[in-house]
């Protein structure tokens, strides 16, 4: 009996951590969205659903339903070209698996800022791509790329592409090769069998992966800022704007608090999702 | 190892807030940038040389964001910084919530020779702020993709600039004010909320020349200077400090006058330096020392003309004599969230 306590006393440590560093922000957050705002100040202790009801009544609805829109497509995107490159890179030789790994890991080291200045610089007309297009005479008046929802993206794409990478590495290198060995054999042709052995084999891992990129990309400040139009601004940006910006707290927090709600239902939605798939096969 | 450092932190920290008793050393915050960087290298250290108080000089970011860290701390009753500067909304939103320190008027003499209305108290009198610079907001241009400069605030509007204007995303930038200058003659449709909306829906009529709705200023001058952007409103003291480094920048005053901003020296309520504050304050009000950031930073001097000794043409690189346009502040005030959702609306959608 008290081999089996130890852990869970180990265990308690980290518990107490979170709940006292986050779920108690967390609740105070909550409780600060019902606050009334106070234009001249800060805000006053109330209770009041005016911060909620300006989200329904405004075009804060809209923004959220953009920031839907675009991370849900960025964690699509991202996973679709990830998944392929790594199921490539793992049946490469030792030496260049490890190449490619380590690229990835360096990868992750950079900032959000730094990803996106190296992007804002690649996409201006007077020294990126455009520029380069222009000069090869493939392009006759280059334009800058950036602001664009595409920029914004690629932004997206290359924050969160080595991450996505590295979360299906382990589970791919050791992955049971025979049975796509005995569907070759057996005659399936190569394309069948990514489609019918290999990805339903990575369906969890693919959908764990496409909602963590997801809650990343709905969090993400930098990009919409740096690369993309204020049409493609996210909640994040807003949030951000009302917070510190126009030290709106109250409507900050209320929004804050609806697209969590957001988020945990398009997770669980999912999850039940990917479920019921794997107890259906 | 790791230990031992954070301890270090936590000691240096501890020192930090109790810097106070020591009270020789005073911190000072300022816009960051180039802004902070020439007030630390260049004018603080005439301070330091009279009085002997060292000036621990810190960034401080856009006004709201840096009020909601005044206020934050002034809830755990703790000064950022025992000066800093704020803009004429920032103080009257400060103000109203007590978070300024009353200063002694007798202890900064200096303010008989500042500009009229460059000292503000509070409702019975007692003194809370006084004026530390000023500054032009005006209509810049890239030389290489613009030959002549703009005269009038209308060409935002009538010129042909290629989908390559940066304005800032903020509602209170001035250009709201211009418009209404320009095109409605005067400040009386920002009275009322249909006014504004007219207002709002002629700066939407720019949307398809402006590329960059800037929040970072920083982006906005980097890309005016590299030609991705061909003009814009920007800051007068820095495109004229950039134009004589040789870039290919020109900041204009348009006919209806540039846009002009006040910032004011506070001093935290919870500052435990107040004194020191105030020596500050006096120096840096002194005329020869408003001359000298004239100089160095380019902005316009709060202290009487006739004061100081700027020559004519030094005047005039940093303002324009002409009537100034002046942000409505009592409007920004009283329509704050209503008229930046609006704002934010526009240009979001």
């Amino acid at each position: 009996m008290k081999r089996a306590l130890d852990p869970h006393l180990i265990g308690l440590f980290p518990l107490a951590m979170m709940s006292v560093f986050f779920l108690a922000p967390l609740a105070f957050m909550v409780v600060v969205s019902f606050y009334e705002r106070d234009p001249l100040g800060f805000y006053n202790v109330a209770f009041v659903w005016d911060n909620y009801a300006k989200f329904f009544s405004s075009f804060y609805y809209t923004v959220s339903m953009r920031s839907l829109w675009s991370s849900s497509l960025g964690a699509i995107v991202v996973v679709l070209l990830a998944f392929p490159a790594m199921y490539i890179i793992v049946d490469m030789s030792r030496r260049w698996q490890l190449f490619w790994v380590i690229l990835l890991l360096s990868l992750m080291c950079l900032s959000e800022v730094i990803i996106g200045f190296a992007w804002l610089i690649l996409m201006s007309e007077s020294s990126g791509i455009p520029k380069f297009l222009g000069w090869i005479g493939l392009w006759e008046d280059p334009r800058s790329l950036s602001p664009s929802f595409g920029a914004m993206l690629i932004g997206f794409i290359t924050l969160g592409f080595s991450l996505v990478a590295l979360m299906f590495y382990p589970q791919m290198a050791q992955r049971d090769r025979s049975i796509e060995e005995a569907a070759l054999t057996l005659g399936t042709p190569p394309l069948r069998v990514f489609t019918k052995v290999v990805l339903p084999n990575f369906w969890s891992a693919i959908i764990s992966s496409v909602v963590t990129m997801f809650v990343y990309f709905l969090g993400v400040f930098v990009m919409p800022t740096m690369l993309g139009r204020p049409q493609d601004w996210n909640m994040t940006v807003i949030i951000t704007d009302k917070a510190v910006g126009d030290a709106n707290m109250p409507l900050g927090a209320a929004l804050s608090v609806i697209m969590l709600v957001f988020t945990l239902i398009i997770i669980g939605g999912l999850m039940l999702a990917s479920r019921k798939k794997g107890a259906a096969s | 190892m790791k230990i031992r450092n954070s301890i270090t932190l936590a000691a240096s920290l501890l020192t930090f807030s109790g810097s106070a008793a020591l009270a020789e050393e005073i911190t000072v915050s300022a816009w960051g940038g180039f802004f902070e960087e020439t007030l630390r290298d260049v004018i603080y250290p005439g301070f330091t040389e009279e009085t002997g108080i060292t000036v621990r000089s810190i960034a401080q970011p856009a006004d709201q964001a840096w009020l909601t860290q005044l206020t934050n701390a002034a809830r755990a009753k703790k000064a950022p910084a025992d000066l800093s500067l704020v803009a004429d909304e920032v103080f009257v939103r400060g103000q109203s919530i007590g978070l300024w320190a009353e200063l002694d008027g007798g202890a900064i003499p200096n303010t008989k020779t500042l500009l009229d209305g460059f000292t503000k108290s509070s409702e019975d009198g007692k003194l809370q702020a006084v004026g530390a610079l000023s500054w032009y907001t005006t209509f810049v241009t890239n030389t290489n993709a613009v030959a002549d400069a703009p005269t009038t605030w209308a060409e935002l509007w009538t010129r042909d600039w290629d989908g390559k204007l940066g304005l800032t995303s903020n509602a209170n930038s001035g250009l709201m004010e211009a418009t209404a200058l320009t095109f409605f003659g005067g400040y009386e449709i920002m009275e009322t909320r249909e006014g504004l909306e007219k207002v709002i829906a002629k700066i939407a009529e720019l949307k398809p020349q402006v590329q960059l709705w800037y929040r970072d200023e920083g982006q906005f001058q980097q890309s005016l200077e590299a030609g991705e952007l061909v003009g814009g409103l920007y800051y007068h003291d820095v495109t004229m400090l950039s134009a004589m480094d040789g870039l290919p920048v020109v900041s204009t005053f348009p006919k209806e006058g540039g846009i002009l901003g006040d910032a004011y020296w506070i001093v935290p309520r919870d500052s435990q330096n107040v004194e020191a504050a105030e020596k500050f304050i006096n120096y840096m009000i002194r005329p020869d020392v408003q001359a000298k950031m004239a100089r160095n930073l380019g902005t316009a001097p709060v202290a009487k003309r006739d004061s100081m000794d700027l020559t004519d043409e030094e005047f005039a690189s940093v303002g324009s004599t002409g009537e100034p346009i002046r942000s409505q502040t009592h409007i920004h005030l009283r329509e704050g969230d209503w008229l930046s959702d609006k704002y934010l609306e526009m240009i979001s959608q």
